[in-house]
C-alpha cells in the first residue's frame, strides 16, 4: 500500500526514538513517557515489528548512520539494545564504517550499560550535560549534578568511547554571559570530541515556558548575541570547528547522522514521534505510545501525518537546512531544485547581507557568517520562502 | 397617485448601535412589507460592509403601505440616511426629502454625538422630530433620565416620548400610529411644473443609473421626457417604481411621493444627489434649493502591494467609481511605490470604506498613502499649480505663494465642553467666527480653519475632548495663503515620496519629530538597521533608529523538526505579506498612515 514511498536512493539514515525518561526536564518538548515497569518489554517487539515492516516495504537499505535519540536511550536494558542491533543487522545493510550514535544521560549511563553499548557497536555517545553549574541544572529540572556529568564522561572513556559529545544549553533565565562561559570552559577541559550548544527556547507547553514570569525571563537579546558569538570564538580557539548553528566538533568528528539530514538525504525514523523523509514523502509517527503501537499492529506505519514534499517545499527546506551549516548552500544544486537563481532573484538583499557580513559567497556556495547564523531565520525567510 | 394627506415621509436618526436598523426591520415586519421569516437581518443596510460597521453608506427608501387603526390606508416612505460627517451632504438631501424623523436613542445610553449632527440637520430642514426611546426592556434602561437629557441637550420636547423595544417589537405598533398622527403630510401642487429632488443615485449593471427622488410639485409618468436642472440634459423615463422592499413598477407619481426611476443614464454624474428633476416640456424655473456638486476633497495614493496587481486594482477602481460619484482616481507613479493611483475622497472615513471594499470585494492588497488636501501654488515663474500630492510641491525657492483650503466649521456642543473645543480649534490654527447659545446649555461654535487640520485627527480629538457630545459639520469656504513647508521622510537616507506631507511652518518641527517617532513604532525590527529621518529641505530635523534583530534563530532542527520549523518560518513570512519592500527595508501598510497620528501624543 505504500509502494510510492520508495526512497530516492537505497540509502537512508536510521533514527530510533526511545521514548522513556526517569523524569521530564523543564525545558524539554520531545516526546517521552515516565519509565514504568514493563514499558520497555512492550516497546521492544513493536519497534522490531516496525523495522521489519519498513524493510519489507523498502527492501534492504544501506544504512550509513544510526542515531538513538529520546527520551533517554541510555535507559534501555542492554539485552534490549542487543535485540535492536541484531534486528538492525538482519534487516538492513549496516555500512562497515557506520556511525552509531546514542544519546545518554549522565545519571543513567552506568559502566555496565556503557560497556555493553560499546560492545554492541555504538561508537558515538552524546551526553546530555546541559550545564556545569548545579543551580542551573536544578532550574532545568535535570536529575544530575555537574560532578556526576564529569564522572559519566570518564566512565564513557573507560568503556572505550573515543567519539564523545556533550550537549549544553545557554541563555537560561537569569544567566549572565560569564556564567555560561564558565560552563563552556569546564566542558572544554573535559576534552570531548563534539559539543552541541543550544540557545534555550521556551517551547510552549513545557513547564519552564509556563513558569512564573520572573523564572522564565531570558537574558536580554544583546547578551544572548554576545553569548553566541563568544561561544563560537572560544570553541574555535580550543580546536572545535563550528559546522552548524549549534554544533561544534574536532575535525572529522562532526555527527554524520545529523549532517545527512541537513544535506537533505533520506532518513527513516522508528518509534513514537519519529519522522521519516523518503524521497518526496515525509511521515511522522504519533506522539503517543498507544497510537504508535496501533499503527504498527495494523501495518499503517508511515501513513500518519504524511506530507508530500512538493518541489517548492523541497527547495525551501533545502535552503533552510543548508544555511544552518557552515558548508552552506550549493547554489547550482539549489537552482536545479528551485528553478531559479538565488543570487539574481534577491540581488539587492544579498548585496546588503554581504556588505553587513551576514553571508559569504565563495566557490558556488552561500553560507552564513556567525552573526548571520544568529539571525538566520530572517535571512532564510528573505531568501527562501516565496 | 396618492393623496398627499395619506403620505408620510420620514427617516430614522440614531447613533450606531442604538437600534436604527432593528427598528426599521421591525416596522417593515409589523406592516407586513417583509415577513419575519425571509427577512435578512437589517434589511435596509444592503452592503455587507454597512452591516458589519453598523453604518449606512448609501441611502435607501422603502415604501410601506399601511392601514391605520381608524381603517384609513396610508403610504409611509421610510428614507434611510448615511451616518457620518463625510457624507453629511447626502444626509441633508435625504432628510430634505422627509417631513419628519424618528430620533432613536438607546434608553440606557442616552444621547450621543453622532446622533446630534443628524438631529441638527433634521431641524435645519424643518423636520418634525419624534423622540423614540429604544431598548426600554433592558434592566439598565433609564427612560426618564434620557428623556430629560434629550430635552436639555437637543432642546426637543420630550414629555411624551415613544417607548419601544425594537428587538422584541414592544411599542413599535404604537410608534407607527404616531408617525401618522405626529408627522405632517407633505405639501405640493400637482398642477405646477415638475420639481423633484434627487436624494440618491447609484449604478446598476443591468439598469444603468437608478435615481431615488421625492416629488415636490407636479407629476411624473413613465415615458415622459425629464430634464436634470443643473445640466439641462434630457432623458426619457424608462422605468418608474418603488422599493417595497423589492422593486415594484408604478405608472406615475404626484407631490409628496417617493420612488425610483431609470432613464438610460450612463453615468452617476447624469443624476447628481441634490439636483432637481423637472420636465423637458414646461420646466420649473426654481430648482429645489441647496444643490451642490460633491467633489473629492481629500487625496491619497492607492498602490498595489505587489506591483503586478496594478491592472487588477485599476479594474476594481473603475467598478467602484461607477457607484460613487464622490470618488475619483487617476494614475500616478511614486519613486518608492511604483505605479499606483491618486484617488480623491470626501474624507477619511470615505477612504477607509473604499479601501475596505477594495480589499473585500476585489481581494486587492493595498498600500494607502497619507491623505492630502489640494494646495494651490503660484510659482515665481508665473505658473499656477494645484497640488494634491505633497511630493509634487515645487522647490521652495520657486514658490511665490502657497494657498490652502479653509473650511467653515460648525460645532454643536453642550456648554460644559466649550473651553475644550475652543482650545482644540485654536491649536488647529482656527479663527473664531461666532459662538452662540441655542439654549442655556447648548452652544454653536463657528470657526474657520485649514481643512488639512480637520482632515487629520480633528474629529477624533473633538470626540475625546467632549466625551463624544460635540457634533461637527464643515464646508470648504475658500483658499488662503499660508506659511507651509513640505516635510520629507528619509528611510536609510533615501527620501520616500509617499511619506511627504505639507505642514505649517510653526508646527513643522514638532510634527516631524512626532512623525519619525510614530514611524519608528510602526516599522518592525528587521535584518537591517532602519534609520528614519524627517527633513525640511536639506535640513534634518528628527532622527529615529529601528535596531536590527540581534538574535532570530532556531536552535535545533533535526529530522523530526523540519516540517514544524518550515511552517513556522512560512507563517512568519506570511505576516510580512502586507509589507512593502523598499531597498532592504520592509515597511508595513500602517506606517504610511502614521502621519494621521503624528499630531497626537500617544
Amino acid at each position: 500500500m505504500c509502494a510510492d514511498a520508495r526512497p530516492a536512493s537505497p540509502t537512508a539514515s536510521l533514527y530510533i526514538h526511545v521514548p522513556f525518561c526517569r523524569s521530564k526536564c523543564g525545558y524539554c518538548a520531545f516526546f517521552s513517557e515516565p519509565l514504568r515497569e514493563g514499558a520497555q518489554d512492550a516497546y521492544l517487539p513493536l519497534l522490531l515489528d516496525e523495522m521489519a515492516l519498513w524493510a519489507q516495504r523498502l527492501g534492504r537499505l544501506t544504512v550509513p548512520t544510526v542515531f538513538f535519540g529520546g527520551g533517554t536511550p541510555s535507559l534501555l536494558q542492554p539485552e534490549h539494545l542487543a535485540r535492536i542491533m541484531e534486528a538492525l543487522r538482519q534487516h538492513f545493510d549496516l555500512a562497515p564504517d557506520a556511525e552509531i550514535s546514542m544519546e545518554a544521560n549522565p545519571e543513567s549511563a552506568s559502566p555496565d550499560f556503557l560497556r555493553a553499548a560499546r560492545a554492541l557497536g555504538v561508537n558515538r555517545l552524546s551526553l546530555g550535560v546541559q550545564s556545569f553549574r548545579d543551580e542551573e541544572l536544578a532550574l532545568l529540572g535535570r536529575p544530575h549534578t555537574a560532578r556526576q556529568a564529569a564522572e559519566a564522561l570518564a566512565r564513557a572513556r573507560a568503556a572505550g568511547f573515543t567519539n564523545l559529545g556533550l550537549d549544553l544549553i545557554w541563555g537560561l533565565p537569569g544567566q549572565r554571559e560569564g556564567q555560561w562561559l564558565e560552563s563552556l570552559r569546564r566542558a572544554v577541559e573535559l576534552a570531548p570530541e563534539h559539543l552541541s550548544c543550544y540557545g534555550l527556547t521556551l517551547e510552549p507547553g513545557t513547564p519552564l515556558a509556563e513558569a512564573p514570569e520572573e523564572q522564565r525571563q531570558l537574558p536580554p537579546e544583546r547578551e544572548l548575541a554576545h553569548m553566541y558569538v563568544h561561544t563560537g570564538e572560544l570553541l574555535e580557539d580550543a580546536g572545535y570547528m563550528q559546522y552548524e548553528i549549534s554544533n561544534y566538533a574536532h575535525l572529522g568528528q562532526a555527527c554524520r547522522h545529523n549532517q545527512a539530514c541537513w544535506e537533505g538525504r533520506d532518513y527513516l525514523g522508528l518509534g513514537p514521534a519519529a519522522a521519516s523523509t523518503l524521497g518526496h514523502l515525509r511521515s511522522t509517527n504519533p506522539e503517543s505510545l498507544s497510537a504508535w503501537a496501533e499503527l504498527v499492529r495494523t501495518r499503517r506505519i508511515g501513513l500518519h501525518q504524511r506530507e508530500t514534499l512538493t518541489p517548492e517545499i523541497r527547495a525551501s527546506e533545502r535552503l533552510m537546512l543548508a544555511l544552518r551549516t557552515s558548508k552552506g548552500l550549493d547554489l547550482a544544486e539549489y537552482r536545479a531544485l528551485s528553478g531559479h537563481n538565488l543570487l539574481s532573484r534577491h540581488k539587492s538583499i544579498i548585496q546588503a547581507l554581504r556588505q553587513k557580513e551576514l553571508i559569504r559567497i565563495h566557490q558556488g556556495r552561500l553560507r552564513l557568517t556567525r552573526t548571520g547564523m544568529l539571525v538566520s531565520n530572517s535571512i532564510i525567510r528573505a531568501l527562501g520562502f516565496e | 397617485m396618492t393623496d398627499t394627506n395619506f403620505i408620510r415621509n420620514f427617516s430614522i436618526i440614531a447613533h450606531i448601535d442604538h437600534g436604527k436598523s432593528t427598528l426599521a426591520d421591525r416596522i417593515l415586519e409589523l406592516t407586513g412589507v417583509v415577513s419575519a421569516r425571509d427577512q435578512k437581518a437589517q434589511y435596509l443596510d444592503k452592503m455587507d460592509l454597512e452591516r458589519e460597521r453598523g453604518i449606512t453608506i448609501k441611502a435607501q427608501a422603502v415604501r410601506i403601505p399601511y392601514t391605520a387603526r381608524d381603517g384609513q390606508k396610508y403610504i409611509l416612505n421610510l428614507i434611510d440616511t448615511p451616518g457620518h460627517v463625510d457624507f453629511s451632504y447626502e444626509v441633508s438631501r435625504s432628510l430634505a426629502a422627509c417631513e419628519g424623523a424618528l430620533l432613536v436613542v438607546d434608553a440606557s445610553q442616552g444621547v450621543e454625538a453622532q446622533t446630534l449632527a443628524n438631529v441638527y440637520l433634521a431641524l435645519d430642514n424643518d423636520l418634525e422630530v419624534v423622540p423614540v426611546l429604544n431598548k426600554i426592556d433592558l434592566p439598565s434602561a433609564e427612560p426618564e433620565r434620557v428623556a430629560r437629557e434629550i430635552e436639555e441637550v437637543i432642546g426637543l420636547d420630550c414629555t411624551d416620548p415613544a417607548l419601544v423595544s425594537a428587538k422584541s417589537g414592544l411599542g413599535v405598533a404604537d410608534l407607527i400610529e404616531r408617525v401618522i398622527t405626529h408627522l405632517p403630510p407633505p405639501k405640493g401642487d400637482a398642477a405646477a411644473p415638475l420639481k423633484a429632488l434627487i436624494f440618491d443615485s447609484w449604478y446598476d449593471t443591468y439598469l444603468g443609473v437608478v435615481v431615488l427622488f421625492r416629488v415636490l410639485d407636479g407629476t411624473i409618468k413613465k415615458g415622459e421626457k425629464i430634464r436634470i436642472f443643473s445640466s439641462g440634459k434630457d432623458f426619457e423615463v424608462m422605468r418608474l417604481g418603488v422599493f417595497s422592499p423589492e422593486n415594484i413598477e408604478m405608472p406615475d407619481f404626484g407631490p409628496g411621493e417617493v420612488g425610483f426611476l431609470c432613464a438610460n443614464m450612463k453615468e452617476l454624474s447624469d443624476a447628481p444627489v441634490g439636483d432637481t428633476i423637472t420636465k423637458a416640456e414646461n420646466p420649473t424655473k426654481t430648482p429645489f434649493p441647496g444643490f451642490k456638486k460633491v467633489k473629492p476633497m481629500v487625496f491619497s495614493g492607492l498602490y498595489p502591494v505587489e506591483p503586478n496587481e496594478y491592472e487588477m486594482l485599476k479594474v476594481a477602481l473603475e467598478k467602484l467609481q461607477l457607484n460613487d460619484a464622490a470618488f475619483s482616481f487617476e494614475p500616478e507613479t511614486s519613486k518608492a511605490l511604483g505605479f499606483g493611483f491618486r484617488c480623491g475622497f470626501l474624507g477619511l472615513l470615505h477612504i477607509e470604506i473604499i479601501q475596505e471594499r477594495l480589499e473585500r470585494e476585489f481581494q486587492a492588497r493595498l498600500i494607502t498613502t497619507a491623505p492630502s488636501v489640494i494646495y494651490k501654488v503660484k510659482t515665481l515663474d508665473g505658473r499656477e499649480l494645484q497640488i494634491d500630492n505633497p511630493s509634487l510641491l515645487p522647490d521652495p525657492s520657486n514658490i511665490a505663494e502657497l494657498h490652502e483650503p479653509y473650511a467653515k466649521v460648525e460645532i454643536h456642543v453642550p456648554n460644559d465642553y466649550v473651553g475644550n473645543v475652543l482650545g482644540l480649534c485654536e491649536e488647529k490654527r482656527g479663527i473664531q467666527k461666532d459662538m452662540k447659545y441655542l439654549t442655556a446649555s447648548r452652544v454653536v461654535i463657528t470657526y474657520e480653519m485649514p481643512f488639512a487640520e480637520i482632515m487629520y485627527d480633528f474629529f477624533d480629538k473633538l470626540k475625546s475632548t467632549t466625551k463624544g457630545y460635540a457634533s461637527l459639520d464643515y464646508e470648504i469656504v475658500d483658499y488662503r495663503q499660508s506659511d507651509l513647508v513640505r516635510l520629507d521622510i528619509l528611510i536609510n537616507t533615501e527620501a520616500v515620496d509617499a511619506f511627504s506631507v505639507i505642514v505649517h511652518r510653526d508646527s513643522a518641527y514638532k510634527f516631524g519629530r512626532s512623525l519619525a517617532e510614530k514611524l519608528k513604532k510602526s516599522i518592525p525590527r528587521q535584518m537591517f538597521e532602519v534609520i528614519i529621518q524627517a527633513a525640511i529641505g536639506n535640513k534634518i530635523i528628527a532622527k529615529e533608529r529601528v535596531a536590527p534583530f540581534r538574535k532570530d534563530v532556531i536552535a535545533k532542527c533535526y529530522g523530526g523538526d523540519i516540517t514544524r520549523k518550515r511552517k513556522l518560518l512560512e507563517k512568519q513570512k506570511e505576516g510580512k505579506r502586507r509589507m512593502r519592500r523598499m531597498g532592504n527595508v520592509e515597511i508595513p501598510q500602517d506606517a504610511f498612515l502614521a502621519v494621521l497620528k503624528a499630531g497626537s501624543d500617544d
